[in-house]
C-alpha cells in the first residue's frame, strides 16, 4: 500500500513540476508567436532604417532605434563604472555590519523597488529642470542609470562575495597590493556576475517607458546630439498601441524588434562571459 | 551650454563630496577588517610609504593607510569625471546652426497631430526645430506657465482661471460614448448615462439590455476628456463609481472591445477609425445626434472640444508663426489624417 501511495505522490509531483515548466514555456511561446503573427509582415530592412510617418502608422523606426541605442549607451557608460566601484566598496571595503555599507545596501533595496514613474519624475526635476538639460537623450540616459544602478550593484556585490576568500588570502600572502588583487584577481573572477548584472540592467532599461517619456521625450526625429530629445523603442510602442488609432501593426513590429534586440544582447553577453571566464579561473 | 557646464561642475562637486566621505570612512574600515586584510595592509605599508596628505585624518592607533584604497577611490572619481567629460564633449557638437527651437508639451491626444504639423513646419522653414512632448493637458498648462515649454497643448477650452494664458484653437474633436458591438443597447439617454456613471444603474437589464453588471470605464484624473464629460453630464469626480480607469483613447477602446458589458467614452475620430477597421465597438448617438466627424464639424454634436495651443504671453517670432501655420489650410490634410476636424 505504502509504496504504491508513494509512487502515486511521486507521479503527481513530477506531473506538477512538468506542468508548471510547460505552462511557463507556453506563455513565453504564445507571447513570441503573437508578436510574430502580427508583426512579421511589417518587418523589413526599410522598416528598420526609415523614419516614422503619419504619427508612426506608416514608415519605420530608424531614428527611434538610434535614439534607443544612444540612451542605453549613456545609461551603461555611467552606470557600469559607478556600479562596479560601489559594489567593490560594499563587498571588499566594508564588513557586513559596517554602518555606511548597511545604509547603502538598505537604500539600494528600497530604490530597486521604486516604481519607474517616480524615477521619471525625479529625472525630469533633476536632469531636465535643475541641471538644465531639458528633454534630451542625456537626461533619459542618466535617469535610466539611476534606475539600473541598484539592480546592477546588488548583482555585482553578490558576485564579488561569491569569490572564495582563499583567493584574497593567497593574493595577500604573495604581497599583492589591494588594487592589484581587485583588478587582476577579483574583477576577472566576477565577470560572469558583471555580465549577468549588465543584462538585467539592460533589460530593465530597454523595457522602460515611464521613466523615459518625461526625460528623453517623445520626438521621433533623428537626434543630432545627446542634447536632442529622442523617443525610445518602448515609448514608441506605448504611443502606437495606446494613443494612435491604427498604430497596432507597427506597434507589434516595433515590439518584435525590441524582443529581437534583447535576444541578441543576451546571446552576445553569455558568449562573451564564456570566452573570458575559463582564462581567469584560478585554482582555489 | 553654460547651463550644461553648471551641471557638469555640480556633478564634480557631488563626486568630490562622495570621495571625501570614503576617505573619511576608510580608517574605520581598516580597523574593523579581517586579519588577512591586516596582513595586506602591513604588507602594503612595507612596500609603499603612507600617504602623508591623508595621514592627518587617521586616528593615532590605526594602522597606516594603505595607499591602494585611496588610489581606488580617486581613480573612481577620475573615471566618472572622464565619462562625464566624454558625454559633455559629445553633447556639445550639434551639427546645424539652429534658427530656432520650439518645445511643445501637453495633451497626449494632440501630440501625434502636432508632431506631424511640426515636421511639415520644419520642411517649410529649414533650420527650425519643433520638439513635441506628451503628458496630458494639465501638463501643457503647467509647462507653458513655468516656461518648460514655449507652447502648451490643451485639448479643451481654457477655463476662466486660465484666462491669463493666450490660447489658439487649431482643430476640434468630439467625445462619444462607446459600447461593445455585441451589446444590444443602441441608444441611451443622458439621464441613463449619468445614472450608470454615478452607480444608480448597475445592470444592463434596467436600460433594456442583457442581464449583466455594467463595467464603467472612466478616464484618469487630469485628462481633459474627463473634465469635459463631467461638465456635460454635470457630474463631479466624487460621484463617479468607476470600475476601470484608463489613460489614452486607444486604451479605452481596447478595454471596451474586450468586455461586452463595458461602457466608456473616447475621442470620436479614434473610435470611428477603429469601428471601421474591425474593432468590435459601437458609437452611441447623443441626444439622437450621431457621433460623426460631420456633426462635430457643423457644430450640432453636443459633446465636442477645441484642441488649443496655449502660450504664457502673446506669441511672437517662431511660436507665432508656428501657431499661424497650425491654423492655416496647409495642415488640413494632416488634421484629417489624425481623425480630427479642422477649423472651418
Amino acid at each position: 500500500m505504502l509504496p504504491q501511495n508513494t509512487s502515486f505522490q511521486e507521479r503527481c509531483s513530477t506531473m506538477m513540476i512538468w506542468f508548471s515548466a510547460g505552462l511557463i514555456t507556453l506563455v513565453f511561446l504564445w507571447l513570441l508567436g503573437d508578436l510574430f503573427w502580427h508583426g512579421w509582415a511589417q518587418l523589413s530592412w526599410s522598416f528598420l532604417f526609415s523614419s516614422p510617418q503619419n504619427a508612426g502608422r506608416e514608415g519605420g523606426i530608424g531614428p527611434i532605434l538610434f535614439s534607443t541605442g544612444l540612451i542605453i549607451g549613456v545609461c551603461m557608460t555611467v552606470a557600469l563604472p559607478m556600479g562596479l566601484s560601489t559594489a567593490m566598496f560594499l563587498a571588499e571595503y566594508t564588513q557586513d555590519d559596517h554602518r555606511l555599507g548597511r545604509l547603502i545596501r538598505g537604500s539600494l533595496d528600497v530604490l530597486a523597488g521604486v516604481p519607474s514613474i517616480v524615477f521619471g519624475l525625479f529625472g525630469n526635476a533633476l536632469f531636465c529642470q535643475a541641471f538644465g538639460l531639458g528633454f534630451s537623450i542625456l537626461s533619459g540616459g542618466l535617469t535610466l542609470a539611476c534606475m539600473v544602478l541598484p539592480i546592477l550593484i546588488r548583482t555585482l556585490e553578490e558576485s564579488f562575495r561569491a569569490i572564495a576568500s582563499e583567493q584574497r588570502l593567497s593574493a595577500a600572502a604573495l604581497g599583492l597590493s589591494r588594487s592589484t588583487t581587485l583588478g587582476c584577481i577579483l574583477l576577472p573572477a566576477a565577470i560572469p556576475g558583471l555580465v549577468m548584472g549588465s543584462i538585467l540592467g539592460l533589460g530593465r532599461a530597454m523595457a522602460e517607458t515611464a521613466a523615459l517619456i518625461f526625460t528623453s521625450g517623445y520626438v521621433d526625429r533623428m537626434p543630432e546630439s545627446l542634447m536632442d530629445s529622442g523617443r525610445s523603442l518602448s515609448v514608441h510602442i506605448y504611443d502606437l498601441a495606446m494613443n494612435v488609432a491604427g498604430g497596432n501593426p507597427n506597434a507589434y513590429a516595433t515590439a518584435l524588434v525590441l524582443v529581437g534586440l534583447l535576444f541578441i544582447i543576451n546571446f552576445c553577453a553569455s558568449w562573451m562571459a564564456e570566452q573570458w571566464t575559463p582564462l581567469n579561473q584560478l585554482p582555489a | 551650454m553654460r547651463l550644461i557646464y553648471c551641471g557638469y561642475a555640480g556633478m564634480n562637486q557631488i563626486f568630490r563630496f562622495f570621495s571625501f566621505n570614503s576617505h573619511h570612512y576608510s580608517p574605520e574600515t581598516i580597523e574593523k577588517s579581517d586579519s588577512y586584510q591586516h596582513n595586506l595592509v602591513t604588507i602594503t605599508h612595507l612596500r609603499q610609504p603612507p600617504n602623508l596628505l591623508f595621514s592627518k585624518t587617521m586616528k593615532p592607533h590605526s594602522v597606516a593607510q594603505p595607499s591602494s584604497s585611496l588610489i581606488n577611490t580617486s581613480t573612481t572619481a577620475t573615471w566618472l569625471n572622464f565619462f562625464f567629460f566624454i558625454i559633455i564633449v559629445f553633447s556639445q557638437t550639434p551639427a546645424l546652426a539652429n534658427k530656432g527651437k520650439l518645445v511643445i508639451t501637453g495633451s497626449s491626444t494632440m501630440a501625434p497631430l502636432v508632431s506631424e504639423i511640426g515636421k511639415r513646419f520644419e520642411t517649410v522653414h529649414p533650420g527650425t526645430r519643433i520638439d513635441v512632448q506628451t503628458g496630458g493637458s494639465s501638463r501643457g498648462i503647467a509647462d507653458a506657465v513655468n516656461g518648460m515649454a514655449d507652447i502648451g497643448m490643451v485639448s479643451r477650452a481654457l477655463k476662466p482661471q486660465e484666462d491669463a494664458l493666450h490660447g489658439a484653437t487649431i482643430a476640434h474633436d468630439g467625445i462619444t460614448m462607446i459600447l461593445h458591438q455585441d451589446n444590444p443597447v443602441h441608444k441611451l439617454t443622458n439621464e441613463q448615462i449619468k445614472a450608470m456613471y454615478s452607480g444608480a444603474i448597475t445592470n444592463w437589464k434596467t436600460v433594456g439590455g442583457m442581464n449583466a453588471p455594467i463595467t464603467v470605464v472612466n478616464k484618469a484624473a487630469g485628462r481633459s476628456t474627463l473634465e469635459l464629460f463631467l461638465q456635460y453630464f454635470s457630474l463631479s469626480t466624487r460621484q463617479i463609481h468607476a470600475h476601470v480607469i484608463i489613460g489614452d483613447n486607444e486604451q479605452g477602446i481596447k478595454t471596451v472591445a474586450g468586455n461586452p458589458h463595458a461602457i466608456g467614452y473616447v475621442s470620436i475620430g479614434t473610435a470611428r477609425y477603429d469601428a471601421t477597421h474591425g474593432v468590435p465597438i459601437r458609437l452611441l448617438p447623443l441626444h439622437d445626434i450621431p457621433a460623426t466627424l460631420e456633426t462635430v464639424q457643423d457644430g450640432t454634436f453636443p459633446l465636442s472640444r477645441p484642441l488649443t495651443l496655449v502660450t504664457r504671453q502673446q506669441p511672437t517670432g517662431l511660436a507665432q508663426s508656428f501657431i499661424e501655420f497650425s491654423r492655416s489650410p496647409a495642415v488640413h490634410d494632416l488634421i484629417f489624417k489624425q481623425y480630427f476636424v479642422p477649423l472651418p
